[in-house]
């Protein structure tokens, strides 16, 4: 740990947040720009553009779980405090962004397939994997104990990374139709989505990593001010 | 080895004595069966035959949450949870031990609970009653895996009753659609279908791997 220090100002984590925001804000322009831009889907009509909002959090609420299990793995093997504050700023910051894809999915669906919800594969994992993400972030507020609930929650963290691929298999076998539309694949877009869509990937990467960072910064310090007011009172 | 058995062997006499645990899972999982034929459009019987492997396995799992939410409270209620934690050995060991009572357990109320579906949803049992209960020992161990190893992390946070189900019942998707695609299969007189089967074992043994080395970081003292 960095010892008794006076302020945070200059140290690392914030300069990596500050610069990590810069970079988000300059590519969120950028994709706003382009979206607006972007043509409209002759058949779906505006509402098409949802994608470019849709599959990025997709794409960012994935890879939140993914580094909060690995994360979490790697807090059980070497015990080092950052990985558990990684773990648990990527759950929040991947609950939100699974709750956005939750919310715009629904949206785009009732407008081209008239109804709100499907028990689609896709759908149904996704929607599971909230409640992973919701159950995760609640042990870690019950666990009495901080250093027991960062165990815990990695524990749980691993077990749900592994849940993921088995309900994909799992929906399959209930035999639900897949209504979700197929993975895209190069060409699949039509012409002049491909540089929104690219751009809703990065921004919602980078909206990720800068809020996993400001998050992680945010838990270090709440730590830190813990630890002073235990040392002050005793 | 002996930790193993000595776990198992403490939990299932102590049961025998008490029966608090499977009496109080009985019951509950008789009244859900009543439950369910009010709550059924035509009540339970040949018409909502269609219903009973999913009706079955829902009182199962919440039989099952009901018992393991009781799986460490006697340790817990006599401060032995430090006993079980300073085992000399893996206490990977502790989990196997436990685990296979809370399955042992789960079992016996599975059994009596089938038989009463049967009676009420006019459902013949006999000559399926060999496969089904393979399915049933498939699907029981999923849960007896997770929910043995939530159970162990319920017991040290506020509001452990509703810690556990919540805890587990997003992992227990594949067990179910396993479990009740094989027993829909198995009450229409088909054989239970590979890919469940494939799919229940693939999870058991992921989620009693994984609970058995997580459970060194979650029995603490």
């Amino acid at each position: 740990m960095h010892g008794s220090r006076g302020s945070f100002s200059g140290h690392p984590s914030t300069r990596a947040v500050a610069r990590s925001g810069a970079l988000l804000a300059l590519l969120a322009a950028g994709w706003l720009a382009s979206v607006l831009g972007a043509p409209q889907d002759s058949v779906q009509g505006v509402v098409q553009k949802i994608l470019y909002v849709h599959v990025p959090c997709a794409f960012a609420a994935y890879l939140g779980f993914l580094v909060t299990g690995v994360s979490g793995a790697l807090y059980l093997w070497r015990g080092e405090a950052r990985f558990d504050r990684v773990a648990a700023a990527s759950a929040e910051v991947g609950l939100l962004f699974c709750s956005l894809v939750i919310v715009t999915g629904p949206i785009w669906a009732k407008a081209t397939w008239g109804h709100w919800w499907a028990w689609d594969p896709r759908l149904t994992v996704t929607l599971l994997q909230w409640f992973i993400y919701l159950a995760y972030l609640l042990l870690r507020s019950f666990t009495e104990g901080d250093e027991r609930a960062a165990r815990f929650a990695a524990v749980y963290g691993l077990l749900g990374v592994f849940a993921i691929p088995l309900n994909y298999f799992a929906i399959e076998l209930f035999g639900s139709a897949a209504m979700h539309p197929e993975n895209l694949q190069r060409g699949s877009l039509g012409a002049g989505m491909g540089l929104p869509f690219l751009a809703g990937v990065l921004t919602a990467l980078a909206a990720y990593l800068h809020l996993l960072l400001l998050r992680a910064d945010s838990i270090e310090r709440r730590n830190a001010l813990q630890e002073l007011l235990e040392a002050r009172g005793s | 080895m002996r930790v193993l058995l000595a776990v198992l062997w403490k939990d299932l006499l102590s049961e025998w004595r008490s029966r608090d645990r499977v009496v109080a899972m009985l019951i509950f999982s008789l009244l859900v069966a009543v439950v369910f034929h009010f709550s059924l459009p035509g009540g339970a019987g040949a018409r909502s035959q269609a219903q009973a492997p999913g009706l079955l396995w829902i009182a199962y799992i919440f039989a099952a949450v009901l018992g393991l939410n009781r799986a460490f409270s006697v340790e817990l209620e006599n401060d032995a949870l430090s006993g079980l934690a300073l085992v000399p050995v893996d206490r990977g060991y502790v989990f196997l031990g436990k685990a296979l009572a809370n399955t042992a357990i789960l079992g016996v109320v599975q059994a009596v609970t089938a038989v009463v579906f049967a009676l009420f949803f006019q459902l013949d049992l006999l000559p399926i009653a060999l496969p089904l209960a393979g399915v049933v020992a498939l699907g029981s161990l999923g849960v007896t895996a997770a929910g043995t190893l939530f159970a162990a992390v319920a017991v040290r946070t506020r509001f452990r009753e509703v810690m556990l189900p919540l805890l587990l019942l997003p992992l227990l998707v594949p067990v179910l659609a396993g479990a009740v695609r094989a027993t829909a299969a198995l009450l229409q007189g088909d054989s239970a279908p590979w890919d469940a089967l494939q799919l229940l074992i693939v999870t058991d043994a992921i989620y009693w791997i994984v609970s058995f080395l997580g459970f060194e970081y979650v029995l603490d003292e």
